[in-house]
């Protein structure tokens, strides 16, 4: 939670300062220890959610129904697409001018500079 | 005296569109942007009540149109492209640009007009006009953007005349009847007609256009076009081949290829197009399966689909607006910067990934729900692996590398109002479409069919949160442990690599061949023709061999025998 303006060390105060007055009360979510231990948050759902598997369970079975079988689904067919994405990337990945079109606009390569600070 | 209720609700739209072009007023053109869907749907309702209306009837030369029909699946796609043009609308309120006003007008009411058209010549007509209405949003995405439009073109007129050979096919089969209801694919023109709605809806090896356009338009027309083109596509599939087979392979394998580009894509924009064709799959898939719970669900599904991949496509829209940039590698921490629009694009992401209490909540799980109970179970899988997927891209990687991730410094001011209100009033009907307590059931009260589907059972909340907080779990995990990949700046090669480096390199290398070959040549060909027009002249020249050694009448004889030959050729003919 948002500590008071007084335990606030100076770059955290800069960071308020600099932060929206409606976002200065989430400021917690950047902070390491938040990042660090936000995996107890879907990982506590995840169980709770297998063990209420267990009293309710589903009305039209699928064949790979058993007991956790969408969280295995769930873990296995996500770890596979980011694990997947290291060769991907190296089979498909190309130079940003690769076509010769200057990729995509962003500040380095656009010509339009209509962002608007 | 014309009567207003035969017209197409659609060309009420193009009209202002047309007026648009020539407004040099700024706050009347955008007055008409913001009136014009809401005048259409106000028509909309006045014409149709509870029964199909056939009305617009047109004879010309010979043939029949019919420029208005609207029933029950027409109705949901119709109101659904008025609300999402009144939401683009106010999205745009701040870009003072006359083209994309007019674009944008024409574009949604060929849309409209198209859902809209009761034969396949009315909607080859509008089906054409998306396309070159829309190229207009692409080109003003800058100069990088030309060549993406004239292939976005290129593709959508190719589609536009497969569409017309389809239907000419079609309708000759058919005793000149170009009526457009369920076709099949028992006909050449069947075949010819869902590969055109293929190519516009993004089939598998049809679908770079997307990628390729979408990312490199401008920030509103981006928006403008996630709309339109695909979702007339998945309409004329759904009135069109409902309940083909095929359709529930290609729409599965739509479901799927798509994800695992969007994981290596460093411009979020261009995720979200992914992102975008991985959604058609599940659709597709629907209306393959044909059953009524299916249909349900591609109509439900694409109602919220148009909310919350707009949403999607605004947030990230606000974010290159104030930063410059949509890329992944350039972003993070933002929310510190532009908290209502995290919020918003957590909505979105929430709903795309069908979180309970969110827009796909109920309309995905009937999609899976269909193919359950029909026991299609390798589509299933491949729908429930394209979940994890989804989760993966929109779920977590947009709003996780654009909001949150390593800070990148930028402090930027929050969107405009009128993009707030835009997201805001999106993100409201992402949570009522869902809402267990009278929200869904206004959705149900749209569908083409009656529903007896319950969303809200333990079971179903359960294994879907199941799935979702184990697609998270795996993300902290694999951060946790460095396995997850960092953005990298990167032209993401994709099949359209075979027309834009493989196909542009033949060309190219057949041009110089020409060139080297007609340059090499130049001496024996002027050898060659010379020669031949020297030994013509001598032939047959007053002075030649002919005229010489023959006497004069061997020349007439000859003609006159000619003369017979050609007669005897057409006489045979």
């Amino acid at each position: 939670m948002a500590k008071a303006p007084e335990n606030l060390t100076e770059a955290e105060l800069e960071e308020r300062t600099n932060a929206h007055p409606m976002a200065v009360p989430f400021l917690f979510l950047g902070r390491e220890s938040t990042i660090k231990n936000f995996i107890w948050f879907p990982f506590a759902g995840m169980v709770i959610c297998m063990a209420l598997g267990l009293i309710y369970p589903p009305h039209h079975k699928a064949p790979w129904d058993f007991f956790g079988s969408w969280a295995v689904i769930g873990f296995a067919a996500y770890s596979f697409l980011v694990l997947s994405a290291g060769p991907l990337f190296k089979l498909l990945a190309r130079d940003e001018d690769y076509y010769g079109e200057g990729g995509l606009p962003d500040p380095d390569y656009s010509t339009e500079g209509d962002h608007h600070d | 005296m014309i009567d207003i209720l035969q017209i197409n609700p659609g060309l009420w739209i193009i009209l202002a569109g047309i007026i648009c072009a020539f407004m040099p007023v700024g706050h009347v053109r955008k007055t008409l942007v913001l009136l014009a869907p809401l005048f259409a749907g106000v028509m909309i309702f006045q014409i149709y009540g509870a029964q199909e209306v056939i009305g617009g009837v047109i004879n010309y030369a010979g043939i029949e149109f019919t420029t208005l029909r609207i029933d029950r699946l027409s109705m949901i796609w119709g109101y659904l492209f008025c609300l999402a043009g009144v939401l683009n609308a106010i999205y745009a309120l701040h870009e003072k640009c006359r083209i994309t006003d007019s674009s944008a007008l024409i574009y949604t009411g060929a849309a409209i007009a198209g859902v809209f058209a009761g034969d396949l010549l009315t909607l080859f007509i509008f089906w054409e006009l998306t396309a070159l209405s829309s190229v207009f949003l692409v080109w003003k995405g800058g100069e990088r953007s030309y060549a993406a439009g004239l292939r976005y073109l290129a593709v959508h007129v190719f589609s536009g005349v497969l569409l017309l050979a389809g239907a000419i096919v079609y309708g000759r089969a058919n005793g000149g009847d170009f009526t457009f209801g369920h076709i099949g694919l028992d006909s050449p023109g069947g075949l010819m007609l869902l590969l055109a709605m293929g190519i516009k809806c993004g089939f598998p090896l049809f679908h770079n256009w997307i990628q390729d356009a979408y990312p490199k338009a401008s920030i509103t027309g981006t928006v403008i076009l996630s709309v339109f083109t695909t979702k007339l596509a998945l309409y004329a599939i759904a009135r069109g081949f409902a309940g083909e087979d095929i359709l529930i392979y290609i729409g599965a394998v739509m479901a799927v290829f798509p994800v695992f580009f969007a994981v290596i894509e460093n411009d979020l924009r261009r995720v979200l197009a992914y992102s975008l064709n991985n959604q058609l799959g599940f659709m597709v898939c629907a209306i393959g399966i044909g059953t009524p719970l299916a249909m349900n669900g591609v109509a439900g599904q694409v109602i919220t689909h148009v909310i919350f991949k707009g949403l999607l496509f605004m947030t990230m829209g606000a974010v290159m607006f104030r930063t410059g940039t949509a890329k992944a590698s350039e972003l993070g921490g933002l929310f510190r910067s532009m908290p209502f629009t995290t919020v918003f694009c957590l909505i979105g992401a929430g709903s795309i990934a069908a979180f309970p209490l969110l827009a796909a909540f109920v309309t995905k799980s009937m999609i899976l729900s269909a193919a359950l109970e029909e026991h299609l179970y390798i589509p299933l899988a491949m729908l429930l692996f394209a979940s994890a997927g989804v989760m993966e891209h929109s779920g977590i990687k947009v709003p996780y590398f654009t909001f949150f991730s390593h800070d990148s410094g930028r402090r930027v001011k929050e969107a405009p109002w009128n993009m707030l209100t835009a997201m805001g009033l999106a993100s409201l009907l992402c949570i009522v479409f869902a809402f267990p307590f009278g929200g869904y059931q206004l959705l149900y009260s749209l569908l083409p069919y009656e529903v007896n589907y319950h969303p809200y059972t333990p079971d179903h909340v359960i294994f879907q949160l199941q799935l979702l907080f184990a697609a998270i779990t795996a993300f902290c995990v694999l951060k946790k442990y460095g396995l997850y990949p960092s953005e990298k700046r990167a032209e993401v090669i994709d099949f359209d690599w075979t027309y834009r480096k493989l196909g542009l390199g033949i060309a190219r290398w057949i041009g110089a061949m020409w060139t080297r070959l007609s340059v090499n040549m130049t001496g024996v060909r002027k050898t060659c023709v010379d020669g031949m027009g020297k030994k013509l002249y001598q032939i047959f020249s007053p002075a030649g061999a002919m005229s010489a050694a023959a006497p004069s009448g061997l020349a007439a004889v000859l003609t006159a025998g000619m003369l017979v030959i050609a007669l005897l050729i057409m006489f045979i003919t």
